[in-house]
């Protein structure tokens, strides 16, 4: 039996963590891998600029710092930004995987070019950061947005009418030039997918649950990151990066 | 149940096959996964030349084409070269899984870098060609190889001595090269991955057993390959496919 942790971006309450874990059960997992969601302490409000992006990663790095002690065989961040995993990856042994990069580098096993549709202009920044960062520019088609503000807690529930078509001309613009694969930009889009799969002429993949089976993969091959990549640090500083949350936390209410 | 087809690049007999075969001893397999081997027609001598590339793509090519008719649910190709990947894709609906750039994109998610060590030179070209094809040539930081004639059907059986020879490239590949990962140059080597990864502190990728789980990811999570980036041919040419395997047999056969 493996223990998978799932690290959910946002301090959401059980019922919004719900939605997130609703991803579990669009895709056949063995039995004998269990997952377990767990939001963060704090964090920010939006993903949208570099101090967002700061926050996400050390309140992440923070939530899954004690994984492995905890007795988790492989951490999977909730979020397509990967926020938290370099930092995470160099404090632990346990696979951490991250599903931003991992959707657009499998995307390149099923086609030439991906696509990326992300949620609306501000979080454009964010896709080029990641790009450029992998190396994966001369094989990204385009990001293109469908012009909706993100709802962490609800994701698209309850927007389905509206919503969908907008994603469905996004995608399409992606397909127009050039994307053979689209990658949703983020995790919280999953409950588009069996749409978007339904109507669109490429592969649609799904971070999430595409995280999910890599989980698995990693886990029955035994494999982890790479220490060279990802050197630990010569003075760990668990516990100040605890303290840190921990005020977080205290001064935005959580 | 999801039926995997892993496809042989020669003609092998029944113990050979089971050599190939022995890749699933690697890790357990899901429950309700069934994997089955099988070997082309006919096939070049070995995989040193373009003109041995053209016959590996058109007999893997061959071998695969009823796949989905069968009931597979996905295509595995037992060799990194990933010959006939990209025609079998162009017919068929069910994934069609290359290892070769399979365990590349996964090394790129567990390392900035990964390295190759492998057999012999004469395998380079057809990882630059995958990895031209992949986009991830420039993850590749070097390609090492420990000059020991392959042998295809009998793999690393007799050529123990080729395991401290292959530790020591893949010591050069990440000490000298700075490879984050390292991966194995053929499916052939399966047999060394073991000693590999106990003797090496980074991820070691075993291309053949990785290929089926990704195979069963692929499948669960109903996905497949792009048609946009592998269309269907407007004139399907099947009968006249399997004619040219069952001429080359027979050729062969009064070889």
């Amino acid at each position: 039996m493996s223990k998978v942790l799932v690290l959910v971006p946002f301090a959401l309450d059980e019922s919004q963590i719900a939605h997130r874990e609703a991803q579990t059960r669009s895709v056949s997992l063995r039995p004998d891998v269990t997952f377990h969601f767990k939001p963060v302490k704090a964090g920010p409000t939006s993903v949208v600029s570099p101090h967002d992006w700061m926050l996400l990663d050390i309140s992440l790095f923070e939530a899954g710092l004690n994984a492995e002690a905890d007795g988790f065989d492989a951490v999977v961040i909730d979020t397509v930004s990967d926020s938290g995993a370099d930092g995470l990856r160099s404090m632990l042994d346990i696979p951490v995987v991250a599903p931003g990069r991992a959707s657009m580098i499998f995307s390149l096993t099923l086609g030439r070019r991906f696509g990326v549709m992300a949620q609306w202009q501000p979080a454009m920044a964010r896709y080029e950061k990641v790009l450029d960062e992998w190396g994966l520019r001369s094989r990204c088609a385009g990001v293109e947005h469908f012009d909706t503000p993100p709802d962490f807690a609800n994701l698209i529930g309850g927007k389905e009418d509206v919503v969908f078509p907008k994603m469905e001309s996004a995608c399409h613009r992606l397909i127009d030039r050039g994307a053979d694969v689209i990658c949703l930009g983020s995790t919280t889009m999953h409950q588009a997918h069996g749409y978007l799969s339904s109507v669109l002429e490429v592969p649609v993949v799904n971070p999430g649950p595409l995280s999910y089976k890599l989980v698995e993969v990693m886990l029955a091959l035994n494999l982890s990151h790479s220490r060279n990549a990802y050197p630990k640090p010569l003075v760990p500083k668990p516990d100040m990066v605890h303290a840190m949350l921990d005020a977080a936390a205290r001064l935005s209410g959580a | 149940m999801v039926r995997i087809l892993v496809l042989a690049p020669f003609p092998l007999d029944p113990d050979q096959l089971q050599l190939r075969a022995k890749q699933l001893d690697a890790a357990p397999l899901p429950d309700g996964v069934e994997v089955d081997f099988k070997p082309v027609k006919a096939a070049p001598g070995n995989y040193v030349s373009h003109h041995d590339y053209l016959l590996a793509d058109i007999s893997l090519f061959e071998a695969g084409l009823q796949a989905q008719a069968d009931g597979y649910d996905a295509v595995c190709i037992d060799t990194v070269s990933d010959s006939g990947v990209n025609a079998l894709r162009s017919v068929l609906d069910i994934p069609v899984v290359g290892p070769g750039r399979t365990q590349y994109a996964v090394a790129a998610m567990l390392g900035r870098t990964f390295g190759i060590v492998t057999m012999w030179r004469q395998w380079f070209p057809l990882y630059e060609k995958v990895l031209s094809e992949i986009g991830l040539a420039d993850r590749c930081v070097g390609m090492r190889s420990i000059d020991v004639t392959p042998n295809n059907r009998t793999l690393m059986a007799g050529k123990d001595h080729a395991l401290p020879l292959l530790l020591e490239a893949a010591r050069t590949l990440v000490s000298e090269d700075g490879a984050d990962v390292i991966c194995l140059g053929s499916t052939t080597m399966h047999e060394a991955h073991e000693f590999l990864q106990e003797n090496l502190e980074v991820p070691v990728l075993n291309p053949g057993p990785l290929s089926y789980f990704v195979a069963e990811a692929l499948v669960a999570l109903q996905l497949s390959q792009s048609r946009s980036a592998y269309p269907k041919p407007l004139v399907p040419k099947l009968e006249m496919v399997h004619g040219m395997l069952d001429g080359a047999v027979i050729s062969e056969e009064s070889a």
